[in-house]
């Protein structure tokens, strides 16, 4: 093999390494992002499958405990219209979480958040509950600033 | 004075496209006299931003509420110092702060450059102006930092709680300086292709800026680690969210272009492949901003969505079409005047250093946009997480670490065996001994062990590259070590300052390898006076103080540590509720050893029962982090600071400015 070829070799070895990672790590951890309209739509095909799902908190619908295991936070997650409020099963999904409830998480609903998790026997288990960043919180309390004026 | 600063935005706005217009007509009718004025316009441009920015921070300073700026990234009660940082805390003020930053470091290429660089100059002038007239037409059509409400507020709304941090003061700004010094090589590379003067005048010349530009982006990084892992309270420090990776992806590839242009300098090679890699760097940097800005990809970071998204994509596009058809126009040019000799050449190495450091680039940018490629694709959308990310710069990681000790020892051209013995046998015999005792001493994390070893390899060169140097001084010049180390370094920045950036880089390393094999964590509700075991240390609650100010109220855990049956510490983790605007944040509390920290978050607490879920982290060597990024900055102080005058001056400077050799 002469100079160039043993070095094009090298640097497709290298080439075929990346995409090789890529692939497996893609596989790995690739996971469903859905607004809470899409995973209504079809959440009985998403059963067991790492989901993540944005939607609004539905106000007045959370529920907090304290137990050995951290804080137990049931919710339902709504859309970002209606926040799924009085539509029930369709309009909005029961959400269960134990950990550490975020600072941004408003006890009385209506926050903006990203559940990680799984879809089973009609809750949403959450894996970790994120909430949107600091900005659109900005935004909604600009609306809530004007409405006071 | 806030009209004022409308009024300076627009002017600035004119006098860019003037200076557009003029330096391009000037080059291409060889008028200096127009490439003269349009290099004054340009330091007018800068003039005018100074007013504007400095109209702002009298708004802010002035707390003059029926800007809308200001009342919303500010309040009366808000510290000075956040009152200033809360010009770069909401979108306009930070292109604003952009554009500062942009025609200042312009300002200062122009005054630098305009007799030294004709024939590149106007061509420099002009693409630094494009950038700034996208900027300044940004500021004056699509965000406007002046506008004014219909109204005045008794009240700004404060800057966000979460940024009235330390960090936040110096967090954005060295980024900024990153990204927009990322510029000034580009606009070189720009006006080299458009002059076809394609030696290495545009790298010498823009080797102090290039590195600069490196520098706060890898401070600019670190900054924002540091602020996640103080602020943020998850016990990590990265969590390949679109925005780090935004910050990451230039990164890598302006280290890549840093590393091949020594090529191009000593061997008249990859003169392509420079090209390519400042075009992608400043690319990314403008991509980083987009991805910040148009919130296409959801990001704890982003900003309210606004109108930005498209215009920065469109302005990326045309950067890339006309850079890379300017590239492509030149090709001819650029042929290379030498060849790979051999695998085993210095050449090799640092090509290979390059190949990883781009296929990381290309992974971590893969990972970002998955979601919008799947969506396009397959109509849903994917994402990956962090394990996507690890799983493929973990091994790419080790091999750029083993290259770190390679690339700056081994032979140019072709390594013998006599090279190769003499600069590699006593690191990898270290790297082998380190392994096997870690093997021995029952670590059984295979990343770890070959992280380790590689980090003892690679001190190991450097270390051996310090000694020869000194004992040659030693013997030849008769000094002591300390003289013999300070002359080896000063006479030889550009060498031994890159070798301490290594060592920075080697800690880095080490930090990052002990929080990912070795972190520990737990979750656990406890009653006070329970303890539960993290770590070699034994924890126990004692309770939760409420405290409260008329700004805070806050909520204090006491919990203390013990080693060994004996106390060694108590921390205080840390609830607090601001109450304007109403907002919880986590304090962590934090013990911080050579061996690595001790980081507790004091996650919810009920005020009946009296319990508090703690969440508990052990960061082996998390330290290293921190301190590698000062062993950093020192190296690139090093190799940056201009040399005082020569020791052994040459006889003259040829003209066409080859003085900014490093």
């Amino acid at each position: 093999m002469n100079r160039k070829a043993r070095f094009l070799v090298a640097a497709l070895l290298l080439v075929g390494a990346v995409v090789y990672l890529m692939y497996t790590g893609v596989q790995k951890s690739a996971v469903y992002y859905l607004t809470i309209e899409e995973f209504l739509a079809k959440k009985e095909t998403l059963a067991n499958e790492g989901i993540r799902v944005a939607g609004r908190v539905t106000p007045g619908s959370v529920t907090k405990k304290m137990t050995a295991a951290g804080e137990e936070l049931n919710f339902r997650l709504g859309d970002f219209k209606t926040d799924g409020d009085g539509g029930g099963d369709a309009k909005s999904v029961a959400v269960y979480f134990v950990g550490v409830t975020p600072d941004m998480f408003k006890a009385e609903g209506g926050s903006d958040v990203i559940i990680e998790g799984k879809y089973r026997g009609g809750v949403l288990h959450a894996q970790s509950v994120l909430t949107s960043c600091p900005s659109k919180y900005e935004a909604e309390a600009t609306g809530a600033q004007a409405a006071a004026k | 004075m806030v009209d004022v600063g409308s009024l300076a935005l627009a002017i600035a706005w004119v006098l860019a496209i003037y200076a557009i217009g003029m330096s391009v007509t000037g080059a291409l009718r060889r008028k200096r006299e127009f490439v003269a004025s349009a290099e004054n316009a340009s330091l007018a441009v800068w003039g005018f931003v100074v007013i504007a920015v400095a109209a702002l921070l009298h708004a802010l300073v002035t707390h003059d509420f029926n800007i809308e700026y200001v009342a919303h990234y500010s309040s009366s009660t808000l510290p000075l110092h956040y009152t200033i940082a809360a010009l770069w805390g909401g979108q306009a003020g930070s292109l604003l702060f952009w554009l500062l930053i942009l025609t200042s470091m312009g300002a200062v290429v122009i005054l630098q450059n305009r007799e030294k660089n004709r024939e590149l100059m106007p061509y420099v002038t002009a693409t630094l102006m494009v950038v700034a007239l996208f900027f300044l037409s940004m500021l004056m059509f699509i965000t406007p930092p002046f506008e004014r409400l219909a109204f005045t507020p008794a009240e700004g709304r404060d800057l966000n709680p979460l940024l009235q941090n330390y960090w936040m003061t110096i967090h954005p700004p060295s980024l900024y300086i990153g990204f927009v010094g990322c510029a000034v090589p580009f606009a070189f590379a720009m006006a080299a292709l458009a002059t076809g003067k394609l030696d290495d005048v545009w790298i010498r010349t823009t080797r102090r800026w290039t590195l600069l530009a490196w520098f706060f982006l890898s401070l600019g990084n670190l900054f924002g680690a540091e602020w996640a892992y103080l602020v943020l309270g998850w016990g990590g420090y990265w969590a390949w969210d679109p925005v780090e990776n935004a910050a990451f992806m230039p990164w890598l590839t302006c280290t890549a272009f840093l590393h091949s242009v020594m090529i191009q300098e000593k061997k008249n090679m990859l003169k392509v492949w420079n090209m390519v890699l400042v075009i992608l760097t400043f690319a990314l940097t403008l991509f980083g901003t987009f991805l910040t800005r148009s919130g296409v990809i959801s990001s704890v970071h982003s900003f309210t969505q606004s109108g930005l998204g498209p215009f920065f994509m469109s302005f990326l596009g045309v950067v890339l079409a006309v850079s890379l058809g300017l590239l492509i126009w030149r090709l001819p040019l650029l042929r290379s005047e030498n060849q790979l000799d051999s695998m085993l050449s210095r050449e090799s190495a640092f090509l290979l250093n390059n190949l990883v450091l781009v296929g990381l680039a290309f992974a971590v940018f893969w990972g970002t946009v998955f979601p919008v490629i799947s969506e396009a694709v397959r109509g849903i959308k994917i994402t990956v997480g962090p394990p996507f990310f690890n799983r493929v710069n973990a091994p790419l990681g080790m091999v750029l670490l083993f290259l770190t000790g390679v690339g700056p020892v081994i032979a140019w051209r072709r390594a013998s065996a006599r090279n190769l013995q003499k600069n590699f046998l006593i690191p990898l015999a270290l790297g082998f001994v380190t392994g096997i005792t870690l093997f021995a001493a029952g670590v059984r994390h295979y990343y770890a062990i070959v992280s380790f070893s590689l980090c003892a390899f690679v001190m190991a060169t450097i270390v051996m590259e310090f000694y020869r140097g000194v004992s040659a001084r030693r013997a030849m010049v008769g000094e002591n070590v300390a003289t013999a180390l300070m002359h080896l370094i000063s006479k030889n920045r550009r060498r031994y300052g890159g070798y301490i950036i290594h060592v920075g880089i080697v800690m880095m390393f080490l930090a990052i390898t002990g929080t990912s094999a070795f972190k520990q964590e737990q979750q656990i509700t406890v009653k006070p006076g329970d303890s539960f075991p993290l770590g070699g240390y034994t924890l126990r609650y004692e309770g939760v103080e409420p405290r409260e100010t008329p700004h805070i109220a806050y909520l204090t855990a006491r919990i203390v540590v013990l080693k060994d049956g004996k106390q060694v510490d108590t921390l205080h983790p840390e609830k607090r509720f601001y109450k304007k605007p109403e907002q919880p944040t986590t304090e962590v509390a934090i013990r911080s050893t050579l061996g690595g920290d001790l980081y507790l978050v004091l996650g919810s607490y009920d005020n009946a029962s009296r319990m508090a879920t703690i969440q508990a982290y052990v960061n082996p060597l998390i330290g290293f982090l921190w301190w590698g990024g000062i062993i950093l900055a020192l190296g690139t102080g090093i190799t940056i600071w201009p040399a005082r005058v020569p020791v052994r001056a040459p006889a003259y400077v040829p003209a066409g400015g080859r003085t900014e050799e490093t």
